[in-house]
């Protein structure tokens, strides 16, 4: 390839406020058509916004999760333009003064990507398409929903890059309560503008929109098929035309929507309903200090301080509520790996089997210290301790009583322990000889006689010890 | 008779509330086909209002507009009452709720005797850009009432209630009630609720009061005003107790009389009216004290360039989807979006809409509107700067008396230009008030304004009613 990508995001999150931005109707997903809707949200003369303050928080929040400046001021605008679903006919935004502005995220280790601004606007309506019937039909559910827009500047050359942000930025939203993330169910969109210049250059070329991207693989495939798109262009002596394109999963191509000519001029003018939006010191440092550790702070320490391998570091994040139970029990017992190892091995195989998420679960995050405790301690055998568990999470309980009430402490009884041994040696003479005669083999099903025969109770180092004493062999 | 008055009989029971809409509904019925002030006419309504209050007045609970018969503009939003806006677009619009101040008279137990007509969407000074057809001046019906509130002021001069609530963009509460010759009040901009009321130019708008006194305005206000949750530009500062000060003595007061509101365009009859009512003052003690108000010249150009843009936004609403009137035709949504606003709209409301559109255009934004929200702030700082000199200012309201029907008609520019008494008090956000303070060679009306500080109506509401004490008012011919 000899173009390279130079490619923008504009990012629409729906905030996780319980109303919308400028009425009391709830702030939901899905449901029947026109269900929550009221006279403020579906445009009826004479109604007015009142702004939702928790959405002005939340859009702080975001600033914050990716250190933009929020601003003491900020307003409100009029975006105006005629559809159905747009029942005012102007969709209220921040254009000239958003609330935050200067931000950027790492990606791909070093990559820094530079944050435009996050502006608070509302959302539209949908429209239902019946096309046996021939009709429309305007479904409001949606309109007002409260959403901030993330816009970036066109910092990335490449779809990793893009992916890496998108995964980074959905991740710290979900920590900072934000935004749920979900680009399945529209509750994070991405739109991406994306040009191609000759390596070297640094003249931008012609861009275009692509809209429609509800995954991470339709972002990659999205911007991988319109890097081709448009060097296949230039390649044979045309130009790029600014335009809008939508995504088609099913073809993994894009078809052109509308081109520059025909966009709308908006006509923007501040918001005369609304004052501006005012933000206090005190405002912002207690906004700023309801603020989480964010996940790429939490990455660092796991993997500096706690030494986790990147992965396992990496897999414990994706999941704040998975993190914060292993910051909860490693705060008990900072045995950072082996609580680690726990949780990512027989706590995740247990959840992935039922299904359930950590939220769920019947036990606590000082159980899983306690338990790692026990198996650090040598009062259970690794394998007795996926047994407590398995119990844990089937009944609940603490692990030390699991353990004792199922026999699995390991015994450290040695009396016990010859008599077992010396059972099992008379009852197989024939291998204890062979292992004398240089069978070495042969001595694991010795064990695994002994550890029947003591149950799992038995210490295995212990009996290991004892009866390689007794079969003589040093 | 006075509110206070009309209080007084009702509680003493010397009038059933009844008794008092019934009569007022009968005289609507009577004459207002001289004047056609009303659009809708609630006498089903008004006789269960009625009803309603004599019950708090029989149980010794009214309060001050239990069972007073108002009169309210069709741009303010009442449940289940058509609100039209005086447009074909609207013609069928009942709507779901009620504004503020409709829930504020419903719980004090006023009387809504029904919706008054104006012109279509508030834009217009004369009153004759109704769908429902032009309103007539009751002190001479071949005139116009003014507007766009011309019907709320013509019911009010003609006696069709005992007040009335207008709305006020650019002077649309104040010009109507010269030309009718009563009183109009326009509060602070924050002062009442806008909740309900169907906006034309949303940081313009304030809802008014159109009386028979100044001292009726406050009485109604008091009723009316204040913060509202579901209004995020009214405002707590919204004093009330507005006719607190009525009577009080305003010797020292200082009036200023800023030149440029008696300069080239206001008619000599008006000049010498509001002059002589200068002078009444002068004797009272008053101080006269001459100011300027350099910016007027640029006033009436950002005043329509603002609402025009605000009122180009505000009306996209109307696109036949949802309510009001939809255009049989239409192939896809915007066929039929166009041609509802086409057949839907009159022709001074499309003319707003492509004015306001037009400065809103980028690539003229900054030197229409942009430029107009500049002259905004320069009015305000204007304002605050004689506000240091003077207590109150006083201006013409109106630069003639009222006019022949179909005399301005097909020329909006200058249509335009007479709103230029009032239209700077908008901007500024101030209130103010005008009362007759004379009669033309044609015996019409010649209103005077006095305009305050913001929130401060309780002084202009006095200083106003020290002039109507001593101002002998002659009735309207239709009354």
């Amino acid at each position: 390839m000899r173009y390279q990508p130079v490619i923008g995001l504009e990012i629409h999150c729906e905030l996780l406020t319980d109303s919308k931005v400028f009425c009391s109707c709830r702030n939901e997903f899905g449901g029947g058509e026109n269900t929550r809707v009221c006279p403020r949200c579906s445009g009826m003369p004479g109604t007015l916004p009142i702004l939702n303050q928790n959405a002005v928080r939340l859009a702080a929040k975001a600033g914050f999760a990716t250190d933009c400046t929020v601003n003491a001021y900020s307003s409100f605008d009029r975006k105006n333009y005629f559809y159905p679903d747009l029942p005012k006919a102007y969709q209220i935004t921040q254009f000239e003064h958003p609330i935050c502005t200067d931000g950027h995220i790492t990606v791909c280790g070093d990559k820094k990507i530079r944050i435009n601004r996050i502006h608070i606007e509302e959302d539209a309506g949908k429209l239902v398409h019946d096309d046996y019937e021939g009709i429309s039909m305007a479904d409001y559910n949606r309109c007002g929903v409260p959403l901030i827009e993330i816009v970036t500047e066109p910092d990335f050359r490449s779809a990793e890059e893009v992916q890496d942000f998108v995964e980074q930025i959905a991740l710290r939203l979900k920590y900072a309560g934000v935004c749920d993330a979900r680009m399945e169910q529209g509750s994070l969109r991405v739109d991406v503008n994306i040009s191609i210049m000759p390596y070297g250059s640094d003249i931008f070329g012609t861009r275009a929109e692509i809209k429609n991207l509800n995954s991470l693989k339709a972002i990659g495939r999205a911007i991988e098929y319109e890097i081709q798109r448009q060097a296949e262009i230039l390649d044979n002596g045309g130009t790029v035309v600014q335009e809008t394109r939508r995504f088609n999963d099913n073809h993994g191509d894009t078809k052109a929507l509308r081109s520059k000519e025909e966009a709308h001029d908006y006509r923007y003018f501040p918001e005369p309903d609304i004052p501006p939006v005012l933000l206090s010191d005190d405002d912002l440092e207690d906004i700023r200090k309801s603020m989480p550790e964010l996940p790429h702070v939490r990455m660092a320490r796991y993997t500096g301080e706690y030494g986790l391998p990147h992965d396992d570091a990496q897999l414990i994040i994706s999941s704040k509520a998975f993190s914060d139970f292993y910051d909860e029990a490693v705060k008990l017992n900072p045995d950072y790996k082996q609580i680690s190892n726990i949780m990512l091995v027989e706590v995740n195989r247990h959840l992935n089997d039922s299904g359930k998420t950590i939220e769920e679960v019947l036990f606590s995050p000082s159980d899983i210290a306690e338990l790692a405790r026990m198996i650090s301690d040598g009062k259970v055998s690794n394998n007795a301790g996926k047994d407590v568990l398995k119990i844990m999470f089937e009944h609940g309980g603490k692990p030390m009583a699991i353990a004792e009430q199922n026999g699995l402490i390991m015994s450290s009884d040695t009396s016990g322990l010859e008599a077992a041994i010396d059972e099992v040696i008379a009852a197989n003479a024939d291998s204890v000889e062979s292992y004398k005669n240089g069978n070495d083999k042969i001595f694991g099903f010795l064990m695994g006689q002994v550890m029947r025969t003591i149950g799992k109770g038995g210490n295995p180092a212990l009996a290991k010890d004892i009866l390689q004493k007794k079969i003589g062999k040093e | 008779m006075k509110l206070t008055e009309m209080r007084a009989e009702l509680d003493a029971k010397n009038i059933s509330a009844a008794e008092l809409a019934q009569e007022y509904i009968k005289k609507i019925h009577d004459t207002d086909g001289k004047v056609n002030s009303y659009i809708t006419v609630c006498a089903d309504e008004a006789a269960a209002a009625a009803e309603h209050a004599q019950s708090l007045i029989d149980s010794g609970n009214s309060k001050p507009m239990t069972g007073i018969p108002v009169s309210i503009k069709d741009n303010i939003c009442t449940k289940g009452i058509k609100t039209t806006c005086a447009s074909h677009m609207l013609d069928d619009f009942v709507p779901v709720y009620n504004a503020t101040v409709i829930e504020k008279l419903n719980s004090e137990g006023a009387v809504i005797l029904g919706k008054t007509n104006m012109d279509e969407f508030a834009m217009g000074g004369s009153s004759q850009t109704s769908y429902f057809g032009g309103v007539k001046n009751p002190y001479d019906t071949s005139r116009v009432s003014g507007g766009s509130s011309g019907g709320a002021a013509a019911s009010v001069s003609a006696g069709l209630c005992a007040a009335a609530l207008g709305s006020d963009t650019g002077g649309s509460v104040r010009q109507p009630s010269a030309f009718c010759g009563v009183t109009g009040l326009k509060p602070t901009y924050g002062a009442v609720s806008r909740w309900g009321l169907i906006a034309f130019a949303s940081s313009l708008d304030q809802i008014g009061v159109i009386a028979n006194s100044a001292a009726d305005t406050g009485y109604v206000l008091n009723c009316i005003y204040g913060q509202d949750k579901n209004d995020a530009t009214s405002s707590a500062r919204a004093q009330g107790n507005y006719t607190a000060k009525v009577g009080s003595d305003i010797k020292g007061l200082r009036i200023g009389l800023p030149k440029e509101f008696f300069g080239e365009g206001i008619s000599d009859e008006v000049k010498t009216a509001v002059m002589n009512a200068a002078e009444y003052y002068k004797k009272l003690g008053c101080e006269l004290v001459e100011c300027s108000l350099p910016s007027l010249e640029y006033a009436v150009s950002a005043y329509y360039l603002i609402s025009s843009a605000e009122a180009a936004s505000n009306l996209s609403r109307f696109d036949g989807i949802k309510y009001g009137f939809r255009s049989g035709l239409g192939e896809d949504y915007n066929s039929l979006i166009s041609s509802s606003r086409r057949e839907g709209f009159g022709d001074e409301v499309k003319r707003r809409i492509m004015l306001g559109n037009y400065a809103l255009c980028s690539g003229y934004y900054d030197a229409y509107y942009k430029n107009a929200t500049m002259i905004r702030t320069q009015l305000r700082s204007e304002y605050a700067g004689i506000f240091e000199k003077c207590d109150v200012i006083l201006t013409p309201t109106a630069p003639t008396a009222a006019y022949k029907i179909g005399e301005q008609e097909n020329d909006p520019v200058k249509m335009y230009l007479a709103d230029i008494c009032t239209v700077t008090v908008n901007i500024a956000g101030l209130p103010g008030i005008s009362t007759t303070c004379g009669y033309d060679k044609n015996n019409m009306p010649i209103g005077m304004s006095l305009v305050g500080r913001a929130f401060d109506e309780q002084t202009i509401i006095a200083v106003c009613d020290r002039f109507e004490q001593d101002f002998e008012r002659k009735e309207a011919r239709i009354r």
